[in-house]
């Protein structure tokens, strides 16, 4: 097995978290079957906080993101070594029910994804799971979720028509009006808005900050000036290595390592 | 580059445009041919189908006077070619002519002896004759027509001219006929020595005779009516001694029972088989004597056939003679049946029933000549007016109206049914070449209810060839539609589950690399020729299945039960083990289980029988025992998928949070607890449901199931699956496998689990897609041969049992193929059957597109 010198056993902690750590990587290494993707990984994701991962691509950061949801287990071939430890209990673990963990994760891909059905249904949907049948609680959490991204008013009148007719902005927050109606401690976010125009990207930055203390959010993102918008603290990732962590206006202004001087001043990427 | 730089467009090469040029006409071309021939072949088949329903037609008519003076007929014949013309006269003179022309021949006479004729009678095909005279003698005789072909120059010197195709000596006629020979006809009229058969010496009023032969010992039967109304019957049986060639002639007499008023009687009928005779009087009273105990005829019926003031004018069999067909002076015509009928009101349980019905004449009806091949006959009537109609169809095939007014005396159907030669008193004759190839055929006989000749009811029968001269096609498309949809429809309900729920944990459950593995042995599956599966399934399985018919039957209740208790017993495992024993081992388990499924039912075969079906279930299906237990079977499903509905729709959410919140193991087996409840909950609602239904009076024996033969529905619903699973499975399996990834994503990122996302996501997304695969299932279904060819029994019936056979229209074009001659009747219908089979699937594809379509609109925008 091959192991990074330099960061192995260490874990990377940025403090002020005002919540506290909710989950902590540890040496996490993970394999599509002989290639390795990550190597070592090792850092805090604070509670309530907005995290964001940055590098170049094919350094790993999806690949992270999707390890804490355990959605790289559908791909074949797959094994990770390491722990993520969720308030403490590794998901990796042999007893670990990964659809109730999913269920603590919501997510939200690159490009918009909802499901050809009606809006009202696409946003109920991690209910409709659970089995919740309940009228009250779903029109209750549809609304909710809908007024939590920013997009009650725009659809408020059509939730029964369907979600494909809505433009790319709109299908985005309607994703995130998906994963936050499961009632998710985390929301990861793998590159939300790089298929949308300058004017929707805008709109889910506000409505990234309006659930920032509500919601843990891991953040992937390409657009750098992006993750200094948003993010609170900031991942610098490189060939599957986390080159550096630290706060955001750290990592973008004063960084410690070369390497991530180099990518944040646009040296290479 | 040197130039100056300036860059008009780019010239495209010569040969690219000509080869572009000619790719698109020779695309055009070949476009349009396939279409073409797609077309073309539509159109062949409705061309090889209309003449079944264009009726008759006339091709010519002629209508002459004959030479001299003609006396009235009492019998008019004709040759099989249409050529000679024969009536005999009431005095004994017989005028012959060519029936086209009218071109007099050669006049004769029978020897009659000074004595008139009181009574005629024939056989159907015309050429026995028997005259009964006033004496109370009869004598039989023969009107032969001889035809010889003889090579042209065996041809007589000196003949004369009729027309340009015909030549006469005389008495013959002579025509050419390919191949450098001549057609020479001719007849010959013989009359045998007089019988002596009304005792009193009274004058013959009316007779009917038969003639049978069997071998070389002809049997004839003769009934006659006295002018004192004695009814005889007498049968004469010649035998040859086989060691002194003598021959020995032996009649014997009966006398029938006398009838209270025999003034009036007109007719008299009797059948080949001398089991019935028939005497009729003018009023329409039809007296029918029971003689198949010819020692002791008793007066079995009496049925009035005619309303008051309405004379009975025509009474005659149909080929077969069990048609009668009785005609009156108000132009009706109907057609009777002697049917054996519960509760008649005869002394031998028989009665005549009039079964159908002719569109009227306008006037009287005067003539009848049956036809000697099938059920069609020739009418005519006071006016003049000659129709020729068919006995099953019911149809007029032609109406012949002539140029003047004139009042045909006798009329005689040409033997092929293809011409019609009448004769008037007056001493004009008409004839008219007739053409009508498929007299049978209508819409109401290949789709309607046809009432058979010695059915006791209509019905939709197919039966194209029987064992006797006398036997009628029976053509009804029906039991072969209903044949083609109850296989398509036993074999999808058998096939579709299998198919789409593999496709589903192919596509869902199963890691990519087993499934590249996986699918294309099912596709190899689908290319085993379906001439191996019938063959397997009917040699095979059929016995298989018969003999262990309890434990087919137990395997689809006992085999997902035990599928499903196992997957919760599953789940009382650690979580750590059963991680270690997905992928290889967790597959080999399950194949152990079914394998171990199947050895449980064989062993349980045998007490789930005692215990269900009375401990015999082929008995039980001839209605031995209660119905209680199978109708338990039957709504175990419904009542499981009720009972699930309702549990997870009202404590779904609750036992679910609970469950939750559990320990593993503790969780687990209040998991499988439930999961009991539910089963127990489901047998009990069935056991309520079955006795209830029992208790009712409901009997799914003589519906969908019923007596149990071999070759079944159950046998062919097997092979066929084994036929279009891997088609719908392929297909589906596409359509699933094409759901982008994104959405499968989505969902499992919202917590769902596999199941829930293929249900609720991946299936819905997929449906189009799905149902074209159901659907293009269902086509080769309803098109599949060689299946239900050999393991379907191909039995034409009506009836949904699924223990019984069926015949498809697909199997019964090759089956009945090879039994029809080209441009016959049966020829023709099968290329209907063809035609109708081709409408099948066009409509079934065009409904599949259509909802494809509707369903693909919904989901294109992904």
């Amino acid at each position: 097995m091959i192991r990074n010198s330099d960061t192995n056993g260490t874990v990377y902690h940025v403090q002020g978290g005002p919540m506290g750590t909710l989950l902590t990587i540890k040496d996490f290494c993970l394999w599509y079957g002989r290639a390795q993707a990550l190597f070592d990984v090792g850092m805090g994701v604070e509670k309530g906080l907005v995290t964001a991962l940055i590098g170049p691509s094919g350094c790993g950061k999806s690949t992270l993101l999707r390890g804490i949801n355990r959605m790289n287990d559908l791909i074949d071939g797959l094994r990770t070594s390491g722990e993520i430890l969720l308030d403490g209990t590794d998901i990796y673990g042999p007893d670990v029910d990964v659809i109730g963990l999913r269920k603590v994760m919501g997510m939200v891909f690159q490009k918009p994804n909802p499901f050809p059905m009606s809006i009202a249904d696409n946003v109920c949907y991690p209910l409709k799971v659970d089995g919740v049948r309940d009228k009250k609680t779903l029109r209750d959490t549809l609304e909710n979720a809908l007024k939590a991204s920013a997009l009650w008013d725009e659809v408020k009148d059509r939730l029964q028509d369907n979600a494909l007719g809505l433009s790319g902005g709109q299908q985005q927050r309607l994703c995130i009006a998906r994963a936050i109606a499961g009632d998710p401690e985390v929301l990861l976010m793998d590159e939300p808005c790089s298929a949308l125009d300058p004017v929707a990207t805008a709109k889910i930055e506000d409505l990234i900050d309006e659930l920032r203390g509500r919601y843990t959010i891991v953040i992937v993102t390409h657009n750098m000036q992006q993750a200094a918008r948003v993010s609170d603290n900031t991942a610098f990732m490189y060939l599957g290595k986390l080159i550096e962590y630290g706060e955001t206006s750290v990592i973008f202004t004063n960084p410690k390592v070369e390497k991530t001087m180099e990518y944040v001043t646009g040296r290479f990427g | 580059m040197t130039d100056s730089g300036k860059r008009g467009p780019k010239k495209t090469r010569t040969w690219v445009l000509i080869a572009d040029r000619l790719a698109d006409r020779s695309i055009t071309v070949g476009g349009v041919l396939v279409i073409g021939a797609v077309l073309g072949m539509m159109v062949f088949l409705v061309h090889e189908v209309l003449p079944l329903f264009r009726g008759g037609s006339v091709e010519s008519s002629h209508v002459y006077q004959l030479q001299g003076k003609q006396e009235p007929a009492i019998n008019l014949a004709m040759d099989e070619y249409k050529t000679i013309a024969v009536s005999v006269s009431r005095e004994g003179q017989v005028a012959t002519w060519h029936v086209e022309t009218g071109f007099p021949l050669e006049k004769r006479s029978f020897d009659l002896k000074d004595k008139t004729i009181t009574a005629f009678a024939k056989t159907l095909d015309s050429s026995n004759i028997a005259v009964g005279f006033s004496d109370g003698t009869v004598r039989f005789g023969r009107i032969e027509f001889r035809n010889d072909v003889l090579p042209e120059d065996q041809a007589p010197a000196g003949l004369k001219k009729i027309n340009e195709l015909y030549e006469t000596d005389g008495s013959a006629v002579y025509s050419r006929v390919p191949g450098r020979q001549i057609r020479k006809i001719s007849f010959k009229l013989e009359l045998d020595d007089e019988i002596q058969v009304s005792e009193s010496g009274s004058p013959i009023k009316v007779m009917d005779y038969r003639l049978t032969m069997f071998g070389e010992r002809p049997k004839r039967i003769l009934l006659t009516m006295d002018g004192s109304g004695t009814a005889t019957m007498s049968m004469t049986e010649t035998k040859m001694n086989m060691f002194t060639r003598k021959v020995v002639t032996k009649t014997s007499k009966s006398s029938l029972p006398p009838i209270p008023d025999s003034s009036d009687v007109a007719f008299a009928l009797v059948t080949e088989m001398a089991d019935q005779a028939y005497f009729a009087d003018k009023k329409g009273i039809i007296y029918r004597y029971n003689t198949r105990d010819f020692e002791h005829p008793f007066l079995a019926e009496t049925v009035e056939t005619m309303p008051q003031g309405t004379n009975l004018t025509v009474l005659g069999f149909l080929m077969g003679e069990a048609s009668l067909v009785v005609g009156g002076s108000d132009g009706s015509l109907s057609i009777y049946f002697l049917l054996a009928r519960e509760g008649a009101k005869t002394l031998d349980g028989a009665s005549l029933v009039r079964t159908r019905k002719f569109e009227p004449h306008n006037s009287a009806v005067t003539g009848f000549s049956p036809g000697q091949r099938g059920k069609t006959f020739a009418t005519c009537d006071s006016k003049g007016e000659i129709w020729l109609r068919n006995g099953t169809s019911e149809e007029t095939l032609v109406k012949i109206s002539p140029p003047e007014k004139s009042s045909w005396q006798a009329l005689v159907l040409a033997p092929r049914m293809n011409g019609i030669l009448a004769f008037s008193s007056n001493g004009s004759s008409g004839f008219w070449d007739l053409s009508v190839p498929h007299p049978e055929i209508s819409l109401h006989t290949l789709f309607g209810k046809v009432w058979y000749e010695g059915y006791s009811e209509p019905g939709y029968t197919w039966q194209s060839s029987g064992a006797t001269d006398a036997f009628e096609p029976k053509l009804s498309l029906v039991p072969l539609i209903f044949g083609t949809l109850k296989a398509t429809m036993y074999s999808l309900m058998f096939a579709i589950p299998i198919a789409l729920l593999g496709a589903i944990y192919t596509s869902e459950f199963l890691p990519a690399r087993v499934r590249g593995k996986i699918k294309p042995v099912m596709e190899v599956m689908a290319s085993i020729p379906s001439v191996v599966l019938g063959f397997v399934a009917g040699l095979v399985l059929a016995p298989v299945v018969e003999n262990w018919i309890s434990a087919v039957l137990l395997v689809f209740l006992a085999l997902p039960l035990l599928l499903v208790f196992s997957a919760y017993l599953w789940q009382l495992m650690p979580a750590s083990t059963a991680v270690r024993l997905e992928g290889l081992p967790k597959f080999v388990l399950m194949f152990v289980l079914v394998g171990f499924g199947f050895y449980l039912t064989y062993l349980g075969g045998p007490s789930f029988e005692k215990f269900f079906f009375n401990g015999n279930f082929q008995s039980w299906l001839n209605g031995e025992g209660s119905p209680a237990a199978f109708l338990f079977l039957m709504t175990v499903p419904l009542a499981a998928a009720a009972v699930s509905w309702s549990f997870s729709r009202f404590w779904g959410y609750r036992a679910y949070q609970y469950i939750r919140k559990m320990e593993m193991p503790y969780s687990a087996l209040l998991d499988l607890f439930r999961w009991l409840c539910i089963a127990g909950v489901t047998a009990l609602l069935s056991y309520v449901i079955a006795v209830s239904l029992a208790g009712v009076g409901f009997d799914p024996r003589g519906s969908i199931v019923g007596t149990y033969v071999q070759r079944n529905t159950l046998v062919v619903g097997f092979a066929m699956g084994f036929a279009v699973i891997p088609l719908i499975y392929t297909l589906a399996e596409d359509a699933l496998n094409s759901v982008p990834d994104h959405l499968r994503a989505a969902s499992l990122g919202c917590g769902a689990t596999p199941w829930q996302t293929a249900i609720w996501i991946i299936l819905p997304t997929a449906l189009s897609g799905v149902f074209s695969a159901v659907m293009i299932g269902m086509g080769r279904a309803v098109g599949e041969t060689m299946i239900v060819v050999m393991s379907a029994g191909n039995t034409p019936l009506l009836d949904l049992n699924i223990f019984n056979g069926l015949r498809a229209l697909s199997a019964n074009i090759a089956v009945e193929l090879p039994e029809a001659p080209k441009d016959g009747t049966l020829y023709r219908v099968l290329f209907l059957t063809g035609l109708v089979l081709f409408g099948m699937t066009f409509v079934i594809n065009t409904v599949a597109e259509l909802v494809r379509l509707r369903f693909r609109k919904r989901a294109m925008q992904l």
